[in-house]
């Protein structure tokens, strides 16, 4: 599903590089822990995947896409199939919740019937069909990130990548949100998500992959957060 | 198209948001369109004087006092042998004799009521041959050969007469097209400058399309279609100053005596069957290929 060939990422502006000949394969259906601190690569490695960089060197592949060769024009194809999540959330301030979940459909050109279908669908799976109305500010941040797992899965995406999604959240909260993921990940949906919440990596016992200053430093199948620290 | 209503929505929230901006953008685009259209309204002005006038511009040979006053009907060997000679001449397409008195008729016609009249007697007009020419720009050429003939008091090019006047009128154009170019200068930097406020201030927007997978048509075509409807708009009011320009300066301008007669003046169809397509056009593909290039160069697709 997701293959990394002995990819390196040096930006201009920096002496070290970001992600050092990292390799390593997902296969469809895994959910994948990215862990390590801060500036260990962890991002770089999604916006790899999502192509909002290209390596330095190395292969990059989603799918049958092989990502860092995709002419830019087919890129929006390959984003349509990867679903996106953030620390912060990212929705619209102006739209309501139903109308952030349209706009991922909206904007990929799905028809009205498509949207008035999907949209409640996808409001159900997150739990917020009572909140269709909400606006993003009358929200918590539980519900918020829900919105958000929403509107990256309406275009029924092969891959999720969350980045950080628990780390504005309460640890209550963040169990239900990886709740929610596993659901998602048991249906099918390939995840990979990068984090530092020890407590949530250890409690899922999924794989783990371990970034440390750009280089692989550990790539366990059922792996905790890590023994040291 | 799917996203039309979508784009068309984003388009106008966009100019709506930034009003300020928007007017200021429209109405810099306006002046230079209608700065262009003035400079197109002059070309055609020039063009059709040119046609009035070299139709009947002739190369005047004027005869001398003996020649005037002496052979009524060009019938004497001087005036007879000049005749035949125009007549001959490769660059000559026709030879009309007018007597002095033919002339002072016409004179009188021309200027009736007018108090120059009593300053002139017959005898002040010579007897011509108007010589019209095949090429009508060759005319430098008769006046050097037959000047010093004998019978010959001088030789006009009437061309060289008309020249001022479309001196004067293309001086019009060339002023008209240069405020146009630097306005046009002005609205371009506007528009490229609004389009990236834009691009600004939606950059969440446009980050989320981009992120779920939104093709150019969703994240680049409002801000191009914004940047039209500036173009379309500036080059509406444009037409709407040239036909309030000619009603109310033009027309009055061009309805003195003198004038009237001798410039045709600008029509209403000029304004808005000639002009007005033209500066939509215009209008539309500038700001579209502005809006193209700043897209291209200030905001990551």
């Amino acid at each position: 599903m997701l293959r990394l060939e002995n990819v390196s990422k040096i930006y201009p502006t920096s002496a070290r590089p970001a992600l050092d000949d990292v390799s390593m394969d997902v296969e469809p259906g895994e959910f994948v822990f990215l862990i390590g601190p801060s500036g260990s690569g962890k991002s770089t490695l999604l916006r790899l995947l999502l192509r909002e960089e290209t390596p330095t060197r190395g292969s990059v592949y989603v799918a049958n896409w092989n990502v860092a060769r995709l002419p830019n024009r087919k890129v929006p194809k390959l984003r349509q199939r990867m679903g996106c999540v953030f620390q912060d959330f990212r929705l619209l301030p102006n739209r309501s919740v139903a109308d952030n979940v349209a706009f991922a459909l909206e904007v990929t050109g799905k028809s009205e019937h498509t949207i008035r279908t999907v949209v409640p669908e996808m409001l159900e799976l997150v739990n917020l069909t009572g909140k269709a109305d909400r606006m993003p500010a009358e929200l918590s941040g539980g519900e918020a990130q829900r919105v958000a797992i929403a509107r990256a899965l309406a275009n029924r995406p092969l891959v999720l990548l969350a980045d950080e999604p628990t780390g504005n959240l309460d640890p209550e909260t963040s169990d239900d949100i990886m709740l929610l993921l596993d659901r998602i990940n048991r249906a099918g949906t390939t995840i990979v998500m990068a984090t530092h919440d020890r407590q949530i990596v250890d409690a899922m016992r999924r794989r783990v992959v371990e970034l440390h200053l750009g280089r692989l430093a550990r790539d366990d199948a059922r792996g905790v957060y890590g023994a040291r620290r | 198209m799917n996203g039309l209503g979508f784009v068309w929505r984003e388009a106008v929230a966009g100019l709506r948001r930034n009003v300020t901006m928007s007017v200021a953008m429209m109405l810099t685009t306006a002046i230079s369109l209608g700065m262009l259209g003035a400079g197109l309204l002059a070309v055609r002005t020039i063009d059709r004087t040119q046609d009035l006038y070299y139709s009947q511009l002739a190369v005047q040979v004027a005869l001398d006092e003996p020649t005037s006053a002496g052979d009524p009907d060009c019938t004497s060997p001087t005036c007879a042998g000049l005749r035949q000679e125009l007549q001959a001449d490769p660059l000559v397409a026709g030879v009309t004799y007018e007597s002095r008195d033919a002339a002072f008729q016409r004179f009188l016609r021309i200027y009736a009521g007018q108090s120059i009249l009593q300053l002139v007697r017959p005898q002040s007009l010579p007897a011509t041959l108007r010589v019209t020419l095949k090429d009508p720009t060759r005319g430098d050429a008769l006046v050097g050969e037959y000047s010093d003939r004998p019978g010959v008091r001088n030789v006009v090019d009437q061309r060289r007469l008309v020249e001022d006047l479309f001196t004067f009128l293309g001086s019009v154009r060339n002023g008209a097209f240069g405020l146009a170019s630097v306005q046009a200068l002005a609205a371009l930097l506007l528009i490229s400058n609004t389009i990236q406020v834009s691009a600004f201030t939606r950059r969440t927007e446009v980050g989320i399309m981009r992120l779920v997978g939104a093709t150019r048509w969703y994240t680049q075509v409002p801000f191009l279609i914004e940047a039209v409807i500036t173009g379309v708009v500036g080059a509406v009011l444009a037409t709407g100053g040239l036909v309030l320009g000619k009603l109310f300066f033009i027309d009055r301008l061009l309805s003195g005596r003198l004038i009237s007669n001798a410039i045709p003046a600008v029509g209403m169809s000029d304004v808005l069957l000639f002009v007005a397509p033209l500066l939509i056009v215009i209008g539309a593909v500038i700001a579209a290929a502005t809006g193209y290039v700043t897209l291209r160069l200030y905001v990551r697709s």
